[in-house]
């Protein structure tokens, strides 16, 4: 897939690789900054002193086994959770602090944050008004995603791959700068996966930020253009897909090794 | 906030959640009325309070719906996740809550007229097909149907905060409808010196301020003041409870 590969934009880090600050942090903030953050549930250190930055323009696969901390870390940057210590920030602030943060970010946590009695167009038009966007705008991200003639049926009519899309419309109603997505391709038919990659690689052609999360390596490995690998907490490795492959491994060898092997 | 505001109408009015809620408690309050009106002994409506009594179901049972109204408007969004999505659009949580607070209390006045409305036209048709003379003045049904939406409109604030302190649904709604429906009873029945407590207690105030039982309750104005007092402490305590715990 060679239409992955890095652009022009996304080389600003070249050679730096996604774990090192940003050098020329104060000209820009990066898209997303995370720094010594730390979540514990109880006795459960589900995040563990994980730093990152992810520069505006970079797709980037967030990799690791179920239950390595990669919700909850996605919890804390999109304000939902407080972290333990340490921060998250977008675009240099913390979430709650942006000023009209559905035109910066857009995020889906779960596929499936709908009321099953509510039509799809509905529950964006709900949203629309919470963030002040006009209405012409929920009519956009429905044709966006495809899924203008279910729009007016209850989502509990909708598959899920339909209700994959109708999350994506709801992250993309302010159109934002940086796409959020947790496990997206869970669970989807690989039409629906197919569909998937070729709608993030053209939010990032458009200059587009994403960070993207799954457990399953093969699902994001054609879509981003580098990774970061939580295991049990902990960020075990990051950096740009071709130069964690030019060790003379495949990715998939280097990702189980990083994770135990289990996955 | 105004923004949150028609969202949470839209909300609302977006699933057949309160069109069902507001059939149910309908068909309670002619089932009440009727049941007390038509059913009971001759002897037993023939007085004022005793028909403030029966009217006062539309009151009552307005309050226990409005209450409803405000608990799912935000145990909904837990229990369906779109609490996710609704504070990732407004990270402000106390401003969602707010807006919940004043919309359930809107829709809630609606639901405590109807029903106050109801229960007084079905008692009043009731007890006149019986022959039984009609013991209330203009200033009684004035009170049951001003009093009926303002103890629904605060028993929706109450409603929103329980809500969103339990956030889980079921417990929501079951405890809502046990205090009403069971524990006040026994807070404000027979026994003096409980009564002499009970009638502090959120539903026998909703009660009062309808005009009912005026020779245990308490006067219709204090009795709001002190429901607008339990509605505002339901609203910062729901207010706190969204803001300082994390969503997962
Ligand atoms: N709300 C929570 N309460 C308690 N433990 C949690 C909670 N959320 C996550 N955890 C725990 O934190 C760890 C990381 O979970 P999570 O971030 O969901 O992992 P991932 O998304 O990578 O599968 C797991 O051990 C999980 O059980
Ligand atoms: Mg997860």
């Amino acid at each position: 897939m060679s239409a992955t590969g890095p652009t022009a934009a996304r080389s600003v880090n070249d050679g730096a690789g996604p774990l090192l600050v940003d050098a020329d942090a104060g000209s820009r903030d990066p898209a997303i900054k995370v720094s010594s953050l730390t979540k514990r549930y109880g006795e459960v250190l589900a995040v563990d002193e994980v730093t990152f930055s992810l520069d505006v323009g970079t797709v980037t696969g967030f990799l690791g086994p179920n239950g390595a901390g990669k919700t909850t870390t996605l919890r804390v940057l999109l304000g939902l959770a407080e972290p333990t210590s340490g921060e998250a920030l977008v675009f240099g602030r913390r979430y709650g602090e942006l000023a009209d943060p559905a035109s910066r970010v857009g995020a889906v946590l779960e596929s499936n944050d709908f009321h099953p009695g509510r039509s799809g167009r509905d529950h964006l038009r709900a949203l629309a008004l919470a963030a002040e966007i006009p209405s012409s705008r929920v009519d956009e991200v429905l044709a966006l995603v495809e899924i203008e003639p279910a729009a007016d049926r209850r989502v509990k009519t909708y598959s899920l791959g339909m209700r994959q899309r109708l999350g994506l419309a709801a992250a993309l109603l302010g159109g934002p700068e940086l796409l959020v997505l947790d496990e997206p391709a869970n669970g989807l038919d690989p039409s629906g996966v197919h569909w998937l990659r070729s709608f993030l690689r053209g939010f990032a052609e458009q200059g587009g930020t994403v960070l993207v999360s799954s457990h399953l390596l093969a699902e994001v490995a054609q879509t981003v253009d580098q990774i970061l690998v939580i295991d049990r907490g902990r960020l075990v490795a990051s950096g740009r897909l071709d130069e964690l492959t030019a060790r003379g491994r495949t990715l998939e060898d280097v990702y189980l090794e990083l994770t135990g092997g289990t996955s | 906030m105004r923004a949150q505001l028609r969202a949470e109408l839209l909300k609302q009015r977006s699933t057949t959640t309160s069109v069902g809620l507001l059939a149910g408690m309908l068909g309670l309050v002619l089932f009440a009325v009727l049941l007390h009106g038509l059913g009971l002994p001759a002897e037993n409506v023939g007085g004022s309070s005793e028909q403030l009594m029966v009217f006062g179901r539309g009151e009552f049972l307005g309050a226990l719906f409005a209450a409803l109204v405000g608990a799912l408007s935000i145990t909904s969004e837990f229990r369906h996740g779109t609490i996710r999505p609704t504070l990732l659009v407004t990270p402000r949580r106390g401003r969602v809550v707010a807006a919940k607070v004043w919309v359930s209390a809107f829709i809630g006045a609606g639901f405590g007229l109807a029903a106050s409305a109801l229960a007084a036209g079905v008692g009043t048709a009731a007890l006149w097909v019986r022959g039984i003379d009609i013991q209330l003045d203009g200033g009684d049904y004035a009170l049951l149907l001003a009093g009926g939406p303002a103890a629904a409109a605060l028993w929706a604030a109450i409603g929103v905060g329980l809500g969103a302190v339990l956030r889980n649904q079921v417990p929501t709604l079951v405890g809502t409808c046990a205090w009403l429906l069971f524990v006040e009873g026994l807070l404000v029945g027979d026994i003096a010196d409980v009564a002499e407590v009970g009638r502090f207690a959120p539903g026998a105030l909703g009660e009062a301020i309808s005009g009912q039982d005026p020779g245990t309750l308490l006067a219709p104005g204090v009795a709001a003041v002190l429901l607008a007092l339990y509605a505002a402490a339901g609203a910062i305590a729901g207010s706190l409870a969204i803001t300082r715990r994390d969503v997962a």
